[in-house]
């Protein structure tokens, strides 16, 4: 690090998002923007120059002077992370990895991977895996007047309640995954903390109607807890915030079809509970 | 020559993050990241373990507990899958079952008393993390620690690993 540290880096910002401090440097003041904008969302500026983890980017490309092309270079504080010559590259990197990391250490808060919309006060959580479908039924209770809060993660509070994480929405398509935000599909996204509701593990395939059982609290807990990202390293922070969230809300597990149908079942569910 | 009669069995306390949900018990093993969830019934057996009682006194308490008839043998199986779960503190002979019948009966039994214990193991950060393709993973230089297991999006079943792979990462079982 301290090889690093003594190179002249020409620009740099401290950046705060779900209580992660985050530094940022480079030797290219330009491109501090777009790193900037690949932050998680809710992303400010900090004041100070204390960071959790520093993130130094080195752009390189050609240097006419020598006929050389140099690297792009990615550290996350001491540790390289990219050397590629694909700045798009190291910014999908830096992305990917940021946002990992605070999944895992912001302090207070447990990251599940799932979605969550919210529904009349209370949240749906939808965890599973990348590719189980998530995306896409959010996509459908969105469209169906739900609001959004994210396709990626759930975040807990120690009350149990879900926080907005309103990346955009990843839709799958033929030849990868395309962008979409979340106010492209109607309305603004949600803003403020919500009680859970209703957990959904609902994974998709082909001409199944969705028929779920509901799993006892704590088999319910262990649902979320395989998709809980810092289950290891705060394991009592996890199961408090899991238990919390399913106090009063049921745990559903099937397989579900078509996520138009899947949504209108959902929120006829949350619906019918409070009947 | 008789066989000596097994130790009685002991909970495992150590290392253990224990949270009670409704009639049901979660616990969280601290050494080797595996979270189980113990029915109530599994629960009692686990926590009435005081390395001094014995299996048929545990089945005798547990009767009285419950009001209903409970073996010997039901506990015994109650006991493995908590030893399986690594949750007592010393291995347990090997269960023998008379016969494949008399092994069934039981089992039966164990189900009808609510004698459960799931098991999952908690996910490492990167596996519970949102899928990595294929050319970001081997962006990596190997060693990285980004290679933790992150799922690979466009490789199924594969995950984002340092080990088996060459100068990068690579997706891996």
């Amino acid at each position: 690090m301290e090889k690093l540290d003594r190179l002249g880096w020409a620009a740099g910002l401290n950046l705060v998002t779900y209580g992660v401090r985050i530094g940022i440097r480079t030797n290219r003041p330009e491109i501090l923007e777009r790193a900037a904008s690949v932050m998680p969302p809710g992303c400010t500026r900090a004041a100070g120059r204390v960071a959790d983890r520093i993130l130094s980017l080195t752009v390189g490309g050609r240097d006419s002077n020598r006929n050389v092309r140099r690297f792009h270079l990615l550290y996350s504080d001491a540790l390289p992370l990219a050397r590629t010559h694909d700045l798009d590259e190291v910014f999908a990197l830096l992305e990917d990895h940021v946002k990992l990391y605070v999944a895992e250490t912001a302090p207070r808060l447990v990251f599940v991977h799932a979605g969550a919309v919210a529904w009349r006060g209370r949240a749906i959580v939808l965890p599973g895996l990348s590719y189980s479908g998530k995306s896409t039924l959010v996509a459908a209770l969105v469209k169906a007047g739900a609001t959004y809060y994210s396709d990626e993660y759930a975040v807990l509070d120690a009350r149990g309640r879900v926080h907005p994480f309103p990346c955009a929405l990843q839709e799958r398509t033929e030849t990868g995954t395309r962008a979409v935000p979340p106010t492209a599909l109607g309305g603004a996204p949600g803003a403020r903390p919500l009680p859970v509701g209703l957990v959904a593990v609902a994974a998709y395939a082909p001409h199944v109607s969705w028929r779920p059982r509901r799993l006892s609290p704590g088999r319910g807990i262990l649902e979320l807890l395989a998709h809980t990202v810092p289950a290891r390293v705060r394991p009592k922070d996890a199961l408090g915030a899991l238990r919390s969230a399913v106090f009063a809300a049921p745990v559903l597990k099937g397989q579900r079809g078509e996520a138009v149908e899947t949504a209108a079942a959902l929120l006829r569910t949350l619906d019918a509970m409070d009947d | 020559m008789s066989e000596s009669r097994p130790k009685p069995p002991r909970a495992r306390r150590r290392d253990l993050v224990v949270e009670q949900v409704a009639d049901e018990t979660l616990v969280y093993d601290l050494e080797r990241h595996r979270a189980h969830c113990l029915s109530a019934t599994a629960a009692w057996v686990w926590r009435h373990c005081d390395g001094a009682t014995d299996a048929a006194a545990l089945a005798a308490r547990l009767g009285r507990t419950l009001g209903r008839d409970a073996d010997e043998e039901v506990v015994r199986v109650a006991l493995h899958r908590l030893a399986r779960a690594r949750l007592l503190e010393d291995p347990l002979p090997p269960l023998r079952a008379r016969s494949l019948r008399s092994r069934r009966e039981a089992l039966k039994r164990v189900a009808l008393l609510g004698i459960s214990v799931l098991s999952i193991a908690a996910p490492a950060a990167g596996q519970a993390a949102t899928c990595i393709t294929r050319a970001a993973c081997e962006a990596f230089p190997n060693g990285n620690p980004r290679c933790t297991g992150q799922p690979c999006c466009d490789v199924a079943g594969k995950f984002c690993r340092s080990q088996g792979c060459g100068q990068t990462c690579c997706c891996h079982v």
